[in-house]
């Protein structure tokens, strides 16, 4: 069979295809404009003819337009036929009340060992300042130092005294920018090895133990707490699952066991992806808390502190035990 | 094959053949949404001014959303390209060829903060040259490829040369050649033509004939395996 035999036998069944396969990508609008109606089950005949004329026509060595014809047919309808929907309330739902925490169950190890790296040195670094404070020093320069007592002092410029709702709202948005960005920068180093992730959990550990050690030094201990204990629950909580994870990719890449380390790599960020999901929500909750709640000093410290036991309670308890009776 | 062609075999027993992008042109589609980026943020800032602290905290979380999500939302979409990579012609896909999943790009995109290290991209750049496929890390953990868009080869259309029936049987290999030369025909000089016409001769027979004489013939029998007939 010649080349143009070939062609000009096929070319209708070509055509059919590629009007349907259009009209699929095409989305609604197209689809309802289109001549023929989309029938799922003669795009997948039709696709696997132009799989078989492909290989034909590639075994016969036929012109190159053709092949990439055919090529470009087969591959635009592969994707049709192939792809995957992800999105959907259903997913959401199963994600967030099922998939989120047993990931974070499943990782365990990875998650306390990267709460280890980041709360070690925070308490270690916090109980050294509070006894020298100077050293606070060697972490921050000495104007930083100054802007973090003066933020949590009882002057007028300090945080939560009277704030107007537009400064909440700046400063919300200043957070989410701010604290998603460390928490990811948190997983993403840990593709290297795990160490990159290291270094930001104790980086991070550190200059909140500084400054923790510093204000209570300086007697400021109330304020900051009530401060930082209500959205800590979800931002620190965060960091420390993100750090996790990205312990998880850089032990995948260190010990990969029976699989190629790049195929370790891709599992294991697999199976961690939903981790990130939850993250990004906690970190967005922890925001909102922080621009809305934490900082209205107006309410009295039991209260901020019941909410904070509460909100404590309620991650351990979802982290802990939801989702262990699904399936 | 010269190409660095990445090919993904499907269900049916076919390969998809695919052409990962090189550095140059991701770094140019970077530079282009990159620019967008700074547009956006540059009128954004301008509107946020006006609406005081509201507006200030919409301009945060704006860098927050394009610095992590602009590339997602635009992968997701119809085209599975940024706009600065469908201005170069390239596509973000799975490996085996499907349209990128949103698990996969979110990744991808906060993999970028380790591409980032140390400096400039340093990570992303080492891997992609190391790499026959360009991934940078990002990809390889997403299990994502950049591709270029395939651009259709041009059909040989030499309707004004008479097809002539070669010498003797051709392999399908030597058939092929001579389908492409005539392909490349309409973009080779005059010369070059003939010194190309000249390698293949015998196949439009043995007596001696002026150059331009031969490369018609040639041409003639490239038409001729086509289907064409007198």
């Amino acid at each position: 069979m010649t080349p143009l035999h070939f062609e000009t036998l096929y070319q209708p069944e070509w055509d059919e295809l590629e009007a349907q396969v259009k009209a699929v990508l095409g989305g609604k609008a197209r689809r309802a404009k289109a001549a023929d109606p989309v029938r799922g089950e003669r795009v997948a005949l039709l696709y696997r003819r132009a799989c078989e004329h492909l290989a034909l026509a590639r075994a016969r060595a036929y012109p190159r337009y053709l092949l990439d014809r055919l090529d470009r047919l087969t591959a635009d309808a592969h994707q049709v036929i192939y792809q995957r929907s992800e999105f959907g309330l259903a997913r959401l739902k199963r994600a967030a009340s099922v998939d989120f925490p047993r990931a974070v169950r499943a990782h365990a190890a990875y998650v306390w060992m990267s709460a280890a790296l980041f709360v070690v040195p925070t308490l270690l670094v916090g109980w050294l300042v509070y006894q020298r404070p100077d050293l606070i020093l060697s972490v921050v320069d000495t104007q930083t130092a100054a802007q973090f007592e003066q933020m949590y002092s009882d002057s007028a410029d300090s945080i939560g005294s009277l704030r107007t709702s537009d400064d909440d709202w700046q400063m919300f948005g200043y957070y989410i920018w701010n604290n998603i960005s460390i928490a990811f920068q948190c997983f993403a180093a840990g593709i290297f090895g795990g160490v990159g992730s290291m270094f930001y959990l104790v980086f991070n550990g550190v200059m909140g133990g500084a400054v923790a050690g510093y204000l209570t030094e300086r007697g400021l201990g109330s304020t900051f707490y009530s401060f930082v204990v209500t959205h800590a629950a979800f931002e620190l909580t965060a960091i420390v699952l993100s750090g996790g994870v990205g312990l998880r990719l850089g032990h995948s890449l260190i010990s990969p066991g029976r699989r190629s380390r790049l195929q370790s790599l891709v599992v294991a960020a697999r199976e961690c992806t939903v981790i990130l999901y939850g993250v990004t929500v906690m970190l967005l909750i922890a925001a909102a808390i922080e621009a809305f709640w934490s900082s209205s000093r107006w309410l009295p410290l039991t209260a901020k502190y019941s909410v904070a036991a509460l909100c404590w309670l309620a991650v351990f308890a979802y982290l802990t035990f939801q989702g262990r009776r699904a399936d | 094959m010269l190409d660095s062609v990445v090919a993904a075999e499907t269900p049916e027993g076919i390969m998809l053949e695919m052409r990962p992008a090189g550095i140059s042109a991701r770094c140019c589609a970077f530079v282009i949404d990159w620019l967008i980026r700074l547009a956006i943020l540059w009128v954004a800032a301008i509107v946020a001014g006006v609406l005081g602290g509201i507006g200030a905290a919409f301009w945060f979380v704006l860098i927050f959303a394009l610095e992590w999500f602009y590339p997602v939302v635009f992968e997701l979409g119809r085209a599975g390209a940024t706009p600065g990579k469908r201005t170069m012609g390239l596509k973000v896909v799975m490996d085996n060829g499907l349209p990128v999943t949103p698990a996969a790009s979110f990744l991808r995109n906060l993999l970028r903060g380790a591409d980032f290290l140390p400096f400039g991209f340093g990570a992303a750049i080492v891997s992609m040259m190391v790499r026959g496929d360009n991934k940078r890390l990002g990809d390889l953990a997403a299990s994502t490829l950049v591709v270029h868009l395939p651009r259709p080869a041009a059909k040989a259309t030499l309707d004004m040369v008479t097809p002539l029936a070669p010498a003797y049987a051709l392999p399908a290999r030597d058939q092929s050649a001579l389908i492409a030369l005539a392909a490349r025909a309409p973009t080779l000089t005059l010369e070059r033509l003939e010194e190309l016409a000249a390698l293949a001769a015998p196949v439009q027979g043995t007596q001696p004939r002026p150059a331009d004489e031969v490369a018609r013939r040639v041409l003639g029998v490239a038409q001729w395996l086509l289907g064409r007939r007198a």
